[in-house]
């Protein structure tokens, strides 16, 4: 964007290879090991399922069905490739200068860059935006780093997973665990308190329910203490000791494959933030911004995963970048709206949301003061195959305060995100309940409920 | 060592030449074929093969150039031919790195500067 406005611009992207040796090319988390192969594996799974389906719906063939991984992930990492080069080609015809390099500030306006090879070089500039993203968490106990894997790892494992432990709650542990399952491998999730933290917790409940129902065993409450390697291989067998959250009670567990998604942490530690007084949130790593992204120096910016206090959404993140360029450059004054940004869990029954949770609603708001609508529901296409018929489900909150606007919208069910980004757009307008109903549904569809 | 080229004409040619060619770099240049005075019957090609040639140089030692006659207009016109059907190829000229994703089709082709880095990316 800021090339758009004749901006000489240096994009420094280096990627510190993961405990197990694994790198990547230009496109940060999103592009290489996050949204988009988790979507296309997650797709991989649904067509799975959908295979079983078939023959419900007349279609004829007897063999039993098996998944590749390698073919999978071969074809996911293809595409991937052709997404780095992409943004090689189109930075290049923009003419922005790339370097793959490490950048760090060394004192005021000034950064020190270092390749793999470890040439190190020195560049000025006007202005400066960080948006270095995160990386997983360890968990700091003896054999993490040496045998368990990360989302950072899995999408380009260069071997079939087979029995995996999922250590994590999160969208990423649930995510990871739900298309592995639905690959056909066994899976176990290591949970320690709740799911999905920060969430609607009635549907992430739910979202528990459904997994459970389908084959992923949850071992709720226990932290591992140790892995160990009994055997080595491609997959290897590790043997993982875990200790209850809340007694003493001492667990193992044998597995192929230990998939570590307890959280991620900024990469703001390493990169001289000190040097030119950014500050930054000692605890996270964090570092606070005001609304027009800039940090306390004021010729340094940052978007992304890195704010404090904002969503860690690729979207966002984007968005923030641009408005920002438009801003210093174009003389545009729109602010980057973090209000209603709508979100979907891709877990195998998908989750899509936009505002509220129904718990922050009733904090915010007092419970006496909001309306919850709610419905289950039975997407036509699963009829035919007998899948659950009451497991799919939607949800809005209003605000009886202020004519029923709707601040919250939940859907839990097939294509969540298609559902929800349109309700969303809706939302940013002030949709209130009486507008909705008096909206007519298309039928027959899962998002007429 | 340097780099070495390689002249082929049609699909099955192709293949064979980049198959024996296996282990080292290979980046192809497609182009429409050339009539009696050496002139090609499209013109973004006729722009792009001098541009390319000057970027040579700059591929990694001991790979291997192919440059390859995709086959008349007609030919490349037929949504089914192998090149567009096997090497999903989407337009003439197209250099490629074969074996990656990457590629410049048709104008960026014209550009030295995106050559250049199809030959020395890492």
């Amino acid at each position: 964007e800021a090339a758009k406005y004749e901006k000489k611009v240096l994009v420094l992207d280096f990627v510190k290879p993961t405990p197990l040796g694994n790198s990547w090319g230009l496109g940060g988390t999103c592009v290489n090991v996050g949204c988009i192969p988790k979507k296309l594996m997650h797709q991989a799974a649904l067509l799975g399922q959908a295979l079983q389906d078939a023959r419900k719906f007349g279609w004829q063939f007897t063999e039993e069905v098996n998944h590749n991984w390698m073919t999978m992930t071969e074809s996911v990492q293809n595409y991937i490739g052709s997404l780095n080069w992409g943004y090689r080609v189109a930075l290049r015809e923009k003419s922005v200068t790339y370097e793959n390099a490490y950048g760090e500030f060394v004192g005021p306006h000034t950064v020190k860059t270092t390749n793999k090879r470890g040439v190190e070089k020195l560049y000025t500039a006007e202005r400066f935006l960080i948006a270095t993203g995160e990386r997983p968490r360890y968990l700091g106990i003896p054999g993490d780093k040496e045998y368990c894997i990360s989302s950072d790892d899995l999408f380009s494992l260069p071997y079939c997973p087979g029995k995996t432990l999922v250590v994590g709650a999160s969208y990423v542990a649930l995510e990871c665990a739900g298309f592995l399952a639905g690959l056909g491998l066994d899976v176990t999730v290591m949970v320690r308190s709740i799911l999905l933290r920060g969430f609607d917790q009635d549907i992430a409940n739910k979202i528990g329910e459904y997994m459970k129902e389908h084959g992923v065993k949850f071992i709720r409450e226990f932290v591992p203490i140790k892995v160990e390697q009994i055997e080595e291989g491609t997959p290897g067998i590790l043997k993982v000791t875990a200790k209850s959250a809340k007694g003493d009670e001492i667990i193992e567990g044998e597995y192929h494959t230990v998939l570590l998604a307890i959280g991620r942490d900024s990469c703001t530690r390493n990169i001289g933030l000190d040097k030119v007084g950014v500050k930054i949130n000692e605890k996270t790593g964090k570092i606070p911004v005001n609304d027009e992204e800039q940090t306390n120096v004021p010729y340094i910016y940052a978007v992304g995963d890195i704010l404090q206090d904002k969503l860690e959404l690729t979207p966002v993140a984007i968005q923030a970048g641009r408005l920002l360029v438009r801003r210093l450059y174009a003389g545009a004054t729109n602010k980057c709206d973090y209000v209603n940004v709508p979100t979907t869990v891709f877990t195998p029954l998908e989750y899509g949301a936009c505002g509220y949770s129904e718990e922050a609603a009733m904090e915010k708001f007092g419970e006496e003061n909001i309306e919850v609508y709610h419905s289950h529901f039975w997407p036509l296409e699963w009829t035919v195959p007998s899948r659950d018929n009451n497991k799919c489900y939607a949800k809005i909150i209003c605000n009886i305060q202020d004519n029923e606007r709707v601040i919250g919208f939940h859907v839990l069910g097939p294509n969540a995100g298609e559902v929800t980004q349109g309700f969303a757009a809706a939302m940013k307008c002030g949709m209130t309940k009486e507008q909705l109903d008096n909206t007519i549904g298309i039928h027959p569809v899962c998002a007429e409920v | 060592m340097g780099w070495e080229e390689k002249q082929v004409r049609g699909y099955s040619e192709f293949v064979r030449t980049a198959q024996s060619c296996h282990g080292r770099p290979i980046f192809a240049l497609f182009c429409g074929d050339k009539d009696a005075e050496g002139k090609s019957w499209c013109p973004d090609c006729v722009t792009a093969e001098p541009v390319v040639r000057k970027e040579l140089h700059n591929m990694p030692d001991g790979s291997v150039f192919i440059y390859c006659l995709v086959g008349d207009r007609a030919y490349w016109k037929d949504p089914n031919n192998e090149f567009r059907k096997n090497l999903k190829l989407t337009g003439v000229p197209t250099l490629l790195k074969y074996g990656t994703p990457q590629k410049l089709v048709e104008e960026e082709c014209f550009k030295a500067e995106l050559v250049r880095m199809l030959f020395t990316e890492d």
